[in-house]
């Protein structure tokens, strides 16, 4: 079996690396207040949210995601569809809501060739608590991002989340990642 | 507590359409129905297209039963147990690839895809060759009957039970509309899995017939313009019909021809000429002189369907898609959910990634229909826990008087087999009911306690 690939991260003194962690915190202060517009107003126009399924096979069959299904597929669309219906008064599956907390560690930042891009990749332990006693449900993901400047935002171009369950344990993904 | 009993007196009241409401979540319940229905009815597994390739292969269940369904080398499909014939260790861990030979890693018996023995370490010398242990007399275990329809590969557990044709009856019919949309038929991508706090049932009853849900539960994607059909106005102008092993629901659609009801749902005319030429006339019929529109269905025991036609861009334009369901139960309260998207395999590229999409945003682990649905059924299986839904009587008799007669007869007029109402009712839940009792108490399976079929 070849290795992975291991290409080291800017140093976590980079102003780029800063802006990526603070990026990415603020990000998740807003999903877990449910400011979905302050959300939404930190994608980029032509946003790509794609969470491939993960599947379980041998070694070195080199592909462990869904060539062909996802659980998230998204455009900015599709992303403001699902905000506008958890603003209805009718979206019964987050009524009560969920009580989420997204942990986002191992922040690690990669320049790209164009000075205003920058690939980021993190780990998310998203958990998520619904009515009295049910046991915190966990969604555990890795998540590759590509962050653009636009003026003085940045703002999220491409995400990839790689979750860790090929069955996932949670009732649905009525939360975002 | 008495299996007898308690299951007699579970169909009886099934028979008068009260459920009672711990069947939700009693281990005793599903105990019976893990011999009683998952043993004796064919239940759907993969279809086809998931295993194009010899060698292609996916591992399902049979709720404990770990079955590698793969093509072989001569690209016949073959259904096998996933079990050493040695020391029981499973011979595929992976969930989904492709090999020419299954080999157990524990002592390292090896198969071919076929299920034959190909190899064994030390063959003369721990076995004496040939002569003692011939290999092409040993195969992983296959299951009693594997049979297809349109690409749907399905497996009975039981050798009693009737061939596969002869078991769905009528429901076929309803299946073509899904599955068959083209001489190449469907293929299917996926699936999503999860798992669900939710008995297995509800989900089943739910796709069987439930219109009356529609409204309300999935209220928001109508509140958003994602799909506009479920307004409880037009939803009660649907039908539900029920024919052999299984029944659905449909929606009414507006006036037009076969081609024009198609294109409202959103099919190019290039896939509706198609479908005109692949189905029957009395398929044909069922839109363009009923106009009538599949959407849910599930044939029994825990394969369900649905087609809908969402709204996925701001040009307001819809794009139907299919999708197939199977609630996999895991215990009396967990179900495994796995959902897949199918597509006809002859559909346009764009088609193709447009009803992807579609799928995407309704159902599936984040469809937006779905999220609210499973919010409902984990629901219903926590408050069947207690002592007092031992006491109540779950009220499942819409569409009948007090006496038990229909409030409205069957339609007359209707080009698809079985029986079809319109409007809301239970009587689709009540049928799907009512074959799960006639499991339930359908007697003890001949070959139950007999393990025979390793050789030495």
């Amino acid at each position: 079996m070849t290795d992975a690939v291991y290409v080291p991260a800017l140093p976590h003194d980079d102003a780029r690396h800063l802006a990526a962690q603070h990026f990415l915190v603020e990000e998740a202060a807003a999903l877990d207040a449910k400011a979905w517009e302050a959300w939404l107003r930190m994608l980029h126009d032509e946003i790509s949210y794609v969470m491939p399924v993960r599947v379980t096979t041998a070694v070195g069959d080199g592909l462990d995601e869904r060539a062909d299904m996802a659980h998230f597929d998204e455009d900015l669309y599709s992303l403001r569809k699902r905000v506008e219906r958890l603003r209805t008064d009718h979206a019964w599956t987050e009524d009560p809501p969920s009580r989420t907390r997204h942990v986002v560690s191992n922040v690690r930042t990669h320049a790209t060739s164009s000075e205003g891009e920058i690939d980021v990749s993190s780990s998310l332990l998203l958990l998520r608590s619904r009515g009295d006693t049910r046991p915190l449900e966990v969604v555990s993901a890795g998540r590759d991002d590509h962050l653009v400047r636009v003026g003085e935002r940045w703002l999220l171009r491409s995400r990839r989340i790689h979750g860790d369950e090929a069955v996932l344990r949670t009732q649905n993904l009525a939360i975002l990642l | 507590m008495t299996v007898d009993g308690s299951i007699d007196a579970i169909a009886a009241s099934i028979a008068e359409g009260m459920v009672p409401a711990y069947v939700y979540s009693d281990p005793a319940v599903f105990a019976v129905e893990r011999e009683q229905v998952f043993r004796r009815s064919w239940v759907f597994l993969a279809h086809e297209s998931e295993i194009a390739a010899p060698g292609d292969y996916v591992v399902r269940r049979i709720v404990d039963d770990s079955l590698i369904v793969v093509r072989d080398e001569a690209g016949a499909v073959r259904v096998h147990f996933n079990m050493c014939l040695h020391r029981g260790m499973q011979v595929c861990r992976a969930e989904v690839g492709n090999a020419a030979v299954f080999r157990c890693p524990y002592h390292a018996w090896s198969y071919r895809n076929d299920g034959t023995l190909a190899g064994l370490p030390f063959h003369d010398d721990a076995y004496g060759g040939e002569a003692v242990l011939a290999r092409d007399e040993h195969r992983l275990l296959p299951p009693a009957q594997v049979e297809t329809y349109n690409g749907l590969i399905f497996v009975c557990l039981s050798p009693d039970t009737p061939p596969l044709r002869e078991y769905l009856g009528d429901f076929a019919y309803y299946l073509d509309l899904y599955t068959r949309h083209s001489a190449s038929g469907i293929e299917l991508h996926g699936p999503q899995r999860w798992r669900i706090n939710a008995n297995w049932k509800i989900g089943c009853e739910n796709f069987v017939g439930d219109m009356y849900h529609t409204p309300f539960t999935h209220r928001s994607v109508v509140d958003i313009d994602l799909f506009r059909e479920p307004k409880a106005n037009k939803r009660k102008e649907g039908v539900v019909y029920f024919a052999g092993k299984g029944g659905g629901t449909t929606y009414k659609l507006p006036a037009g021809d076969f081609r024009e009801r198609m294109r409202y749902v959103g099919y190019p005319d290039e896939m509706i000429a198609r479908m005109a030429k692949a189905w029957t006339t009395s398929q044909h019929r069922l839109v363009a002189d009923d106009g009538f529109m599949v959407s849910a269905a599930t044939a029994f025991p825990n394969l369900s369907f649905v087609h809908n036609w969402p709204q996925v861009r701001s040009d307001g334009n819809v794009v139907p898609f299919i999708s197939l369901r199977q609630w996999q139960p895991v215990s009396a309260t967990e179900t495994e959910v796995l959902s897949w998207f199918a597509v006809d395999a002859e559909a346009p590229d764009g088609f193709k990634r447009d009803s992807y999409r579609a799928y995407l945003m309704c159902f599936g682990s984040s469809g937006m229909f779905e999220q609210d649905d499973v919010e409902n059924w984990v629901s219903i299986t926590s408050a069947s826990r207690g002592s007092m839904a031992r006491r109540l009587l779950l009220n499942s008799r819409m569409g009948l008087d007090r006496n038990g007669a229909e409030l409205s007869p069957p339609l007359e007029h209707f080009a698809g087999p079985g029986t079809a109402r319109a409007g809301f009712g239970e009587f689709n839940q009540r049928n799907w009911l009512t074959l799960w009792a006639s499991h339930l108490t359908g007697g003890p399976l001949r070959e139950r306690h007999e393990p025979s079929e390793g050789r030495r």
